[in-house]
């Protein structure tokens, strides 16, 4: 620099330099800024676009079958020969010696998917809640500074283990011993329970891939999620609360119970969170479900998800609208996931800032 | 803890009158809930170290020189099953295209969020959509890589794959570039502004070189996030049995087809997973094996990485 200072003979006006770095500056902080914004203006064209183009892609079959789609029970990609076709004096049609039969055509009903991606995500539920919230406060109010890091550390690295790890898991591991020894036990139980008999299965066929094993991986998977979540919405306690009911005399349950009602708003959240994850799970589920469209009482009855629909049938889809029909189930899947997101997201991150304001 | 069930406690400690048998109870209850929260801490990691150590263990059992260096051979060949070469390959070469496309676009809408946040009236939005884009389920983004990829081009292909996971790293990218920007203290913003440099020079030359070692770890973890991925490859990329990438003798002696079905990791261990040959299942779990790898080397370096940035 000094070098430089030097070398220079008179300094050119001073007015001059000023305008000259000005607006050369001034371009590229507007170059910066154009290219930063633009690149959030995509972010906000994805989301968009996902939105449009799966709803113009669903659109033969939201015209075609309209809201029933949502309601109806049958999902029935094949036409199918029906009754034979008679003639006007009510003979049956007979061409090259075969009876003429009308054709049924295809029909798409989603009820079924659905019903099973709500009666898994409530069973995933069931199982990791209670375990997740307990292992929570016991990481925020009971363990030593030692735990708390390996803990929390495996904890994240579970939450990172793709899908399809668990789904081997499930299929290979967890489903033949669910056939062998859990099964037959609680079916045997549910049959024999007056109350809980609708729980047990129906054919008597226990394969151990079934909504049962479904709801069970989707609970080990979103274990990991829920818990990390509601970790850090009971770490934004304010420290007075806790103290406070200390001080008055509250044991350590009590005291967390208090914590659980302060944060219970963001808890919801995190365990909306976790449903939305288990709502949306594909590889896992589509493993260990069982892959039928039914709609059956029996925790141990195959069933299937709406995501697991669509890893198995949309890469042989083979008519326009039985594709149409996928991409609606998509669309529903898409909306659902965003709505349970959307106010998830506004319990956890609104009570968050505003306990911190709190503060 | 509601304000009716405070009773009333002597300067002593001792609780008075009535209240003995209450308290006692309540402590005795706070003793179970107490093992019951740790009970479920412990029953929660045993069960999930069971899952993953056997899915180790059994990858380790399976997984061979082969694995890494052939091909995979159809049943009933000599030397069947082979590897898994082409999906490692093919792997890298979707999460290297992923990662190009990816990867900018989310950095610069993390340097917008965390930089140009205020006075602009879409940083709140957008901020809002990175979180919502990253709960979208996976499967939902491979159906939107097959409606505008697959279905004009007329094949399943390799672009789809790879936009289909950039579409995934995307939100994750930006939100944790944001995050790290924002560690960076304010002073160094405004030392660099009170030297005479503008916004731009600021944020290119002072916060995001103070911040990089971060923004790569959050970039690491997309990748392996991605890395993981299969329900958006399905409908995109699909999977192959041939190597994606070929040498020969004609310039430029490396060859890749990426406007063809394309294979990856993930989806071939689907499909053999979802086979009856044995030995392709052995192939699976070795391919599990290298993805746990893969996620726990990517875990284990941002954990080293944030905690050196702490104790700075």
């Amino acid at each position: 620099m000094t070098q430089l200072a030097a070398e220079i003979p008179p300094p050119a006006p001073p007015a001059d330099i000023s305008i000259r770095q000005r607006t050369q500056f001034l371009s590229s902080d507007l170059i910066l800024r154009w290219v930063t914004a633009g690149s959030a203006v995509i972010v906000i064209l994805m989301l968009s676009s996902l939105i449009f183009v799966l709803a113009q892609a669903a659109l033969p079959s939201i015209k075609a079958f309209g809201f029933s789609f949502l309601v109806g029970s049958e999902w029935r990609p094949n036409s199918l020969p029906g009754d034979p076709m008679l003639d006007a004096k009510g003979h049956v049609v007979i061409e090259d010696g075969e009876v003429v039969t009308k054709m049924i055509p295809p029909a798409f009903g989603a009820l079924p998917v659905i019903w099973g991606t709500a009666v898994s995500s409530i069973l995933s539920l069931i199982v990791a809640v209670p375990l997740s919230l307990g292992a929570a406060i016991f990481l925020v109010r009971a363990a030593s500074r030692v735990l708390i890091g390996p803990v929390s550390f495996l904890i994240e690295f579970l939450a990172a283990i793709p899908s399809i790890a668990y789904g081997l898991w499930g299929l290979f591991v967890l489903c033949p011993f669910l056939q062998a020894h859990v099964e037959p036990g609680l079916n045997g139980f549910f049959e024999h329970v007056p109350g809980l008999r609708w729980l047990s299965s129906t054919s008597g066929a226990l394969t151990g891939r079934d909504m049962f094993a479904g709801g069970l991986v989707l609970g080990i998977m979103i274990i990991p999620i829920i818990t990390a979540i509601s970790r850090d919405v009971l770490r934004q306690v304010p420290r007075a609360q806790i103290e406070g009911t200390v001080a008055l005399g509250a044991t350590w349950w009590e005291s967390c119970r208090e914590m659980l009602t302060f944060s219970r708003s963001g808890l919801f959240g995190a365990i909306m969170l976790g449903m939305a994850r288990a709502a949306g799970e594909t590889m896992a589920i589509t493993m260990v479900i069982g892959n039928n469209n039914q709609i059956k009482s029996s925790l141990f009855a195959p069933a299937q998800t709406m995501s697991s629909l669509l890893a198995n049938e949309f890469a042989e889809a083979s008519t326009e609208i039985h594709r149409a029909a996928l991409v609606e189930v998509a669309l529903v899947l898409l909306l659902m996931s965003l709505a349970f997101n959307v106010v998830a997201r506004y319990l956890v991150v609104g009570k968050q800032s505003r306990s911190a304001a709190a503060h | 803890m509601s304000t009716a069930n405070i009773q009333p406690v002597d300067p002593l400690g001792q609780s008075t009158g009535q209240s003995t048998f209450r308290s006692k109870w309540s402590r005795i209850k706070s003793g179970i809930m107490y093992c019951v929260c740790a009970g479920s801490t412990f029953f929660i990691l045993s069960l999930l170290v069971l899952v993953i150590g056997y899915l180790i263990s059994i990858g380790f059992s399976s997984i061979n020189k082969a694995f890494f260096t052939m091909d995979p051979i159809p049943t009933g060949m000599a030397n069947a099953p082979g590897g898994m070469r082409n999906a490692l390959v093919g792997t890298a070469v979707l999460i290297f295209l992923a990662s190009l496309i990816g990867i900018p676009i989310g950095m610069m809408t993390g340097v917008y969020l965390a930089e140009y946040d205020v006075g602009s009236r879409i940083a709140t939005p957008v901020r809002f959509i990175c979180d919502v884009l990253a709960g979208v389920p996976s499967i939902v983004v491979g159906i939107l890589g097959y409606e505008l990829l697959v279905r004009p081009l007329g094949s399943y292909n390799g672009w789809a794959g790879a936009v289909a996971l950039a579409f995934i790293m995307v939100p994750i990218v930006a939100r944790t570039t944001e995050e790290m920007l924002r560690l960076v203290p304010d002073s160094y913003r405004q030392a660099s502004i009170a030297l005479g440099a503008n916004k731009a020079v600021t944020i290119l030359k002072i916060v995001i070189p103070s911040g990089t070692a971060s923004i790569v770890t959050g970039v690491m973890l997309a990748i392996a996030r991605v890395a993981g991925e299969t329900a958006p490859l399905l409908f995109t990329a699909l999977g192959s049995r041939f190597s994606p990438i070929t040498f020969d003798s004609s310039f430029p002696f490396m060859h890749a087809t990426i406007d063809k079905p394309f294979p990856s990791l993930t989806a071939q261990i689907f499909s053999y997973a979802s086979g009856a040959d044995v030995d392709e299942r052995r192939l699976a779990w070795a391919g599990i094996l290298v993805l746990i790898g893969l996620i726990f080397f990517v875990n284990v370096s941002i954990r080293f990485a944030t905690r050196s940035k702490r104790s700075t």
